[in-house]
């Protein structure tokens, strides 16, 4: 303290002395940004002598006195500095450019901590509104997509409104959730499916174990800090963005013609001595046009409009942010609609000098509507049998009974049945933050969030028994957080400390009534009073968390940083014994730039080494884990005297377990930053080891145990990986300049051990069951933790073979007994891309700016059971339709990658065949926008700035995958059932047209 | 700074006000099983059991595993392959065991078990009157051991899981044996327990004639391959005779017996329960024996040289559907096409149908013939032929076992079965024809496959196999042939060793 004193007095006279030698003159101005709003707190030094400064005040304004023929330095974080020539002037207007380089950024690390970029410790990717504004959006996830390193964002539905798979850093559970965690203006929420991208002011991915420990309990997945948009003081903005246009699926999947159907079904279906099933009259007619292609009746070109106004302003006291969204699409398959609403008020006071609150409101609505085609039947189907006969009535089945499969015909569910699913989702959030001392900060915020959910379907009786299905869920999540920062105001020696208390809880409930036997399908679910049979279903959880946080950063002479948390979580979902957790962090960064050595180097103006070691958790289980609940449903009643059934209670399905506890997961990663030749060039580079251990496995156990799961703590996964960002300003002249951003992230992951004694565990039992006998992945030691299992095709037995039927598959004796048996099914690939890597590459000229989004993945395969029943096998199918069963093996066509289509070879085919693997890697031109920017033009309409654009979606994707794309999948957001593609919907390609309107 | 002394004060209030008071889950919505207190808590707990013979009788595909027996055929082509598995002798070595629908019975009687040693193990500790509590395991015992029967005929030996044992999915295979002692046990307990039949107005529910009619074709069954102790004949006899003295079963007229308002007649000994009031689930019997033409799946129907050999009369005719219906689905209703029927021999499979369970079809309920009436597990019809076959086998045929061979005749055709006709009484009988009597008796009803390994006549039945059978047979079969392979996924799960390997008989 005392050496403080001593150094303000040496300051103070030396100023004193520059009056005294120079001739000075006093400037006043004002520091605006690009959009003339004032920049308060920006940093005005004389150029030739740093020890004269000031900042500007609230409104912008500053007042300093220089030599009159000197030079003013003015700069403010996440601007670029700017040098003006003082040549006598009196009153400056300057205006600062947003920063090119990211380092300057803030950077937000949770809690409410903001980082400089160049003084993180850990692996964090940012992305600002900036970033991804040159985009038409709908999602917060769409934003995130092909943008930061270690974060795959994978659009598994094409269905508008659908969710996104993100994985950062690869799946750390087997069963457990893998979502990141996410959060909202500092509240965790439950999905972010229904926020409007641009409310976004800004997002982070916590990746690495310093960044994410902070958030202990849930942060082993990764975390995503979503900061929404606020006002800035200033002129009220006004501002209208809107774009609307057209999507389509990418490509339809080749079929055969109707006759060539025809014949195939024929074949198939050849019995000697009797007719066939469909007779050449018929033939005659499908040669000549009759007959169907189903995919010409389930897809459509569909229509989306999306418009944001919103508000934004401050006064000195008050600052204000208001939107509202709409958004609405079609489907590019039939029937299926989605709409979505949203409103959002950000307003924060600043009540006095030491006091400020704030309050962040959001609600929306989305709304499903619309039975959907189920695609692997329906493309599969009959194309002898057009939907309608000649009277305009449904020809619900096959004009042949037991030709294409056993469903009916596909165009009776969407074009009847009704579907309705609604979400609701109210955030709010409030924050009072208040400066106890100059030093000391408690900030003190408490959030809900409630999300309900009605879903309602009803099942009309031209598709069989009527029945009506109405279910209504709601959840609350409260959450209230306490936080005590310290921070002291030595820049050699930079410490802040932070402690936290946290608490939250998390209640949800649902009620179904399922109602069958309407007398009548006029008024479907929406009165379930009308129907003869009614049942009613309900249920209700609930789980707490309470957290204890601490974290210290301190800087020492700006060149060692140095970052340590820990954080203790007890969650309600574990038995008293195991409740809490402890999750320890650690990290430094070594400022290599700000050493003396590189201080002055010409192209190396920055260069950080940065190390960190952590350890997170994971409650991923449900609620009510612990015990076996009975099971309470229709499933287990029974009609003793043939009429209406008794109550029946079940043993539970799932074996208890009271000692389940936490799941942890740590992580040690190392990384560097460079910046090269003034930042025109920005490389990071991380690697990353995770191992997470006690993993919570749902495993499924063999029937005569009784309980056919349970939930342990058990087993070993690994990731280990690269993610590498690189940016660069590849072209800057004049009036152009070619900006890129490349990411590149590598992840493997590996079960390096499961329950002890076991080496394999069919885990994703979501085919089991339902569609196969036997899964078609399993978990298993020293493999990536979906791996696909099969029989090894290899290729078919030819005219003249002695070891098996000529045009009948031939499949790998793996046990070399002579005999293929379920024995012979092994690994044969897995859908774990080796890398996945996204580049942004943006052209500006003048006024026009092109940003176009690349994105792919390489070396994933995919499991193509949509092709498999279009083969004409799998249960439940009966004929072929895809245009590959033309290539068939014939005695004259020797074909060696398609058996034989008649019944024998089909019958000695397995469907778990690498046959039906095919590799997934693609390339993809995810977004491509040409915005003109107006300018000025339009001043004098009191427009300050009007954007116009055309956009195109996944213009083109280089695969050579055979189903519709490979991007969508059936797998959703299982890792266990990873690149499975069946009855999946397709992704869309879309053209758009919008504009950017601001008063 | 004391302002600093208050805020501290404020967040330490704040902490105290709001922190959640513990972080134990709220339980209070879920119901309890341990402990079991009246009548009403028995049978709730008791329902599950029962909820699983329905599940698991609800369809053909209890069949799977069976349609090699000479009473069964499928459709040569569609989605049938498992079942073509099976019908053409397609295993024996491990082949196959990763194909739909064999895990059916497998599936659905290990839960039946589970449901019942859960009920048993929970009587222990039961505070309900003692003598519910008797007749309840009585009832939960039973069904266990038929549950526990059917797959040990299926699969061979099986993992011993009763009450009182909490497996982990490492118990590995005990012998046929082994498996059949505490089958034995527990029919022996039920038959002690449970009330005389008729006793209760609970149609559905088990009474001693169950208990001893599942005793009587356990003994029957022991006394046959593969353990073959033939001193098991007589006690076959005797707990069939004892259900015939009861003389509460009697045999329905054949042209009667399979109509809708005769379920739960006195001919029936067990049956599953369907009822319209669950929903329109019903059961699948229908469809499965009805070909697409007749809005069904062809899944099952008989095979042509078991057809014709079957005896001509009222019982083939109460059998067998040989005019097929012809029909379509249309605004969402079943309608009849023009011609209504089509002669078997130039239908849609060129077979006859079974009409077991068309009898009693609805044909009003959605896109497929749905049944709603109770699935036969024990007909009385079986345990008079169980008796006769018993009697013969164990060397002692007399009177009342000629009797109970000729009531079964008399009835098929249709006569009076009380009253002895000398047109189709016999005076004497082999094993086999009782056996082979038996097979038309109960053609379809998940029998006949039994018989033939159980008599070790499968070989013979197949070698007399119609050559105009569309599906084929991968080869003749032999007794590897007896024993179906475990499903793959059960043996990925757990340390159960495949058959034929795992088949270990004493």
């Amino acid at each position: 303290m005392k050496n403080l004193k001593v150094k303000l007095f040496l300051f103070t006279i030396s100023i004193m002395c520059t009056v005294t030698l120079f001739a000075q003159t006093s400037v006043s101005g004002t520091v605006l940004d690009a959009n003339g709003q004032p920049i308060p707190g920006a940093t005005v030094l004389e150029s030739n002598n740093q020890s004269n400064g000031t900042v500007t005040d609230f409104d912008g304004n500053f007042l300093i006195s220089v030599p009159s023929d000197g030079e003013l330095n003015v700069s403010f974080i996440g601007f670029q500095s700017q040098t003006v020539e003082v040549s006598g002037q009196t009153n400056l207007t300057i205006s600062l450019e947003e920063s090119v380089s990211a380092l300057d950024e803030v950077v937000i690390t949770g809690y409410g901590s903001q980082v400089k970029k160049s003084d993180l410790t850990g692996s964090i990717a940012s992305i600002g509104s900036e970033d991804f504004e040159s985009q038409p959006l709908i999602r917060v996830d769409q934003a995130l997509q092909a943008r930061a390193a270690g974060v795959a964002v994978t659009q598994t539905s094409g269905a508008p409104g659908a969710g996104y798979k993100i994985r950062i850093r690869g799946a750390n559970s087997i069963t457990g959730n893998n979502n990141p965690l996410y959060v909202v203006d500092g509240l965790v929420v439950g999905n972010i499916n229904n926020i409007n991208a641009s409310d976004i002011s800004s997002m982070e991915v916590l990746k690495d174990a310093s960044a994410t420990a902070i958030y202990g309990n849930r942060g082993a997945n990764g975390v995503v800090l979503i900061t929404t948009k606020s006002g800035s003081k200033g002129k009220a903005k006004i501002q209208v963005d809107s774009f609307f246009g057209t999507s389509q699926v990418v490509q339809n999947i080749p079929v055969m013609t109707p006759a060539e159907f025809a014949e195939g079904v024929n074949l198939r279906d050849a019995t000697p001595g009797k007719p066939p099933t469909i007779d050449a009259a018929r033939i005659a007619e499908l040669r000549a046009g009759a007959g169907v292609n189903w995919q010409d009746y389930f897809f459509r070109t569909a229509p989306f409009s999306n418009i944001v106004v919103s508000a934004s302003g401050g006064s000195e006291d008050i600052d204000y942010y208001i939107s509202a969204n709409t958004y609405k699409a079609k489907a590019t398959v039939i029937n299926q609609d989605f709409n979505r609403l949203n409103l959002r008020a950000n307003i924060n006071a600043q009540l006095n000098d030491n006091l400020k609150v704030g309050i962040n409101n959001f609600v929306s609505r989305s709304e499903n509507t619309g039975a959907r085609v189920n695609l692997a039947n329906g493309i599969a189907w009959d194309m002898n049998t057009p939907p309608r006969d000649e009277n305009g009535e449904y020809n619900s089945i096959p004009l042949v009974s037991g030709v294409g499969n056993g469903s009916n015909m596909p165009l009776l569910v969407p074009e009847n049945n009704s579907v309705e699913n609604i979400s609701d989702q109210l955030i709010t959030s409030i924050y009072a933050n208040y400066n106890i001392t100059d030093n000391i900060t408690l900030n003190i915020s408490a959030g809900i969030e409630k999300i309900d959910f009605t879903n309602s379907n009803y099942q009309h009786g031209i598709t069989g028994p009527n029945k009506a299905v109405v279910r209504d869920q709601q959840a609350l999540r409260l959450q209230n957080t306490n936080r005590l920062t310290y921070k002291n105001d030595n820049p050699d020696h930079a410490f802040q400390a932070d402690l936290v208390h946290e608490q939250q809880s998390f209640e949800m409930s649902f009620r179904e009534a399922t109602a069958s036997n309407f007398f009548s399908n006029s008024t479907n679910f929406k009165e379930l009073s009308l129907a003869g049979i009614q049942n009613t279903d309900s249920g209700i959880s609930n789980e707490k968390l309470e957290s204890f946080l601490a974290r210290i950063n301190y800087s020492l002479y700006d060149k060692y940083l140095f970052t340590a948390s820990v954080r203790a979580d007890g969650s309600s979902k574990f038995n008293k014994d195991n409740q809490w957790g402890t999750f320890p962090s650690g990290s430094i960064a070594w400022r290599i730039s700000q050493e003396d050595f590189l201080k002055d180097h010409p192209s190396i103006n920055s260069l950080k080494a940065r190390a960190s070691f952590g350890v997170t958790g994971s409650q991923a289980v449900s609620p009510f884990s612990t015990i076996s609940i009975p099971g309470i449903s229709a499933a287990n009643n029974y009609p003793f005297t043939a009429g209406v059934p008794s109550i029946g209670v079940a043993p539970s399905t799932r074996m208890a377990n009271p000692d389940l506890t936490w799941e942890t997961t740590t992580q040690f990663n190392i990384g560097f930053d460079i910046g090269l030749w003034s930042s025109k060039v920005l490389l990071s580079v991380d690697y990353y080891s995770k191992k997470t251990e006690d993993i919570l496995l749902n495993r499924v156990l063999p029937e005569f145990v009784g309980p056919t799961s349970i939930t342990q703590n058990a087993g070993e996964v690994e990731n280990k990986g690269f993610d590498i960002s690189l940016s660069t300003v590849l072209y800057e002249k004049d009036d152009f300049s070619v900006n890129s951003n490349f990411n590149l992230s590598a992840n493997k992951n590996k079960v390096v051990k499961l329950v002890d004694g076991v080496d394999s565990m069919v885990l994703g039992n979501v085919y089991y069951n339902s569609t196969f006998p036997v899964n078609p992945t399993r978990v298993e030691v020293g493999q990536p933790i979906s791996t696909f299992r099969g029989y090894h095709f290899e290729g078919v037995y030819q005219t003249g073979a002695t070891d098996g039927t000529p045009g009948h598959a031939k499949y790998r004796d793996l046990n070399g007994d002579n005999q293929i048996t379920s024995e012979d099914i092994g690994n044969i690939g897995d859908g774990n891309p080796d890398f996945t890597w996204g580049w942004n590459l943006n052209f500006d000229y003048k006024d026009l700016n092109l940003n176009m989004v690349f994105e792919g993945a390489q070396g994933n395969e995919i499991y193509n059971f949509q092709r498999m029943k279009m083969m004409g096998l799998g249960s439940a199918q009966f004929h072929a339709v895809h245009a590959d069963f033309l290539d068939s093996w014939t005695p004259d066509n020797p074909s060696n990658t398609i058996h034989a289509g008649t019944q024998a070879a089909r019958d000695a085919n397995q469907w778990l065949s690498s046959q039906f693997l095919e590799d997934g890697s693609y390339t993809s031109l995810r977004s491509a926008s040409l915005t003109y920017d107006l300018k000025d033009v339009l001043n004098d309409f009191g427009i300050e700035q009007l954007k116009v654009f055309v956009n195109a979606e996944n213009l083109f994707i280089i695969t050579d995958y055979s189903g519709f794309d490979p991007v969508s999948t059936a797998s959703g957001n299982s890792d266990v059932d990873l690149g499975i593609d069946f009855n999946a919907f397709p992704i869309s390609r879309s053209f758009s047209v919008g504009f950017n309107l601001t008063f | 700074m004391k302002n600093t002394y208050k805020i501290f004060t404020l967040i330490a209030s704040v902490l105290l006000v709001f922190s959640c008071s513990d972080l134990e889950e709220d339980r209070s919505g879920i119901l309890s099983l341990d402990n079991l207190q009246s009548d009403g808590d028995l049978v709730a707990a008791l329902t599950p059991v029962y909820k699983q013979l329905q599940v698991t009788y609800q369809g053909f595909r209890i069949r799977t595993n069976t349609f090699g027996s000479d009473d069964l055929t499928t459709w040569w082509g569609g989605n049938k392959a498992p079942l073509r598995v099976f019908d053409g002798f397609n295993y024996g070595n491990g082949e196959n065991a990763d194909i739909n629908w064999l895990d059916y019975d497998w599936k659905g009687f290990w839960k039946l078990i589970y449901h019942a040693n859960s009920l048993v193990e929970g009587l222990k500790t039961s505070t309900a009157p003692d003598a519910s509590k008797a007749v309840i395991e009585g009832e939960a015992r039973c069904l266990r051991a038929i549950a526990y029967l059917s797959l040990v005929k299926v699969y061979g030996n099986l993992p011993v899981i009763l009450d009182g044992m909490t497996p982990t999915g490492d118990e590995e295979r005990a012998t046929v044996l082994e498996n059949y002692q505490h089958i034995e046990a527990d029919l022996l307990f039920a038959e002690a327990n449970l009330p005389a039949p008729g006793a209760t107005a609970n149609v559905g529910r088990v009474s001693s004639s169950v208990a001893k009619t599942a005793l009587a074709d356990l003994y029957l069954t022991w006394a046959g391959w593969p353990v073959k102790d033939t001193s098991k004949n007589a006690l076959a006899a005797t707990k069939a005779k004892e259900v015939i003295d009861m003389g509460y079963h009697s045999l329905l007229p054949i042209d009667q017996l399979w109509l809708m308002e005769n379920a739960n007649s006195k001919e029936s000994i067990l049956s599953a329960q369907y009822s319209k009031d669950e929903g329109n689930t019903g059961n699948q019997m229908p469809a499965a024996t009805s070909f697409h033409m007749a809005r069904g799946w062809s899944d099952m129907y008989p095979e042509l040289q078991f057809f014709k050999d079957f005896p001509e009369g009222a019982r083939k005719d109460a059998s067998f559907v040989t005019d097929i219906p012809n029909r379509g689905f249309s605004g969402g209703k079943i309608i009849t096409k023009t011609p209504a029927t089509i002669p078997w021999a130039e239908s849609q499979r060129f077979h006859p149908m079974y009409a077991k369970w068309t009898t009693s079809e609805d044909i009003t309920v959605g896109p497929r013939t749905i049944g709603f009436r109770p699935i036969e597990v024990y007909r009385y019809s079986e345990v008079l032929l169980i008796y006769a076959e018993a009697k013969a086998a164990s060397g002692s045929m007399d009177a009342s076992a000629l009797e109970a061979l000729n009531q079964v005749k008399r009835r098929a055709a249709g006569l009076d079965p009380n009253t002895p006709d000398p047109s189709v009484d016999v005076t004497t009988a082999t094993v086999n024809d009782i056996v082979t009597e038996k097979g038309w008796e109960l053609a379809g009803e998940n029998k006949r496959w039994f018989d033939l390994i159980r008599t070790e006549t499968l070989e013979d039945a197949i070698s007399r196999r119609d050559p105009n059978e569309q599906v084929p047979l991968v080869r003749q079969p032999t007794k590897d042939q007896y024993i179906t392979p475990l499903p793959a996924e059960a043996i990925n799960t757990s340390k159960l060793v495949q058959n034929p390997q795992g088949f270990k008989v004493q």
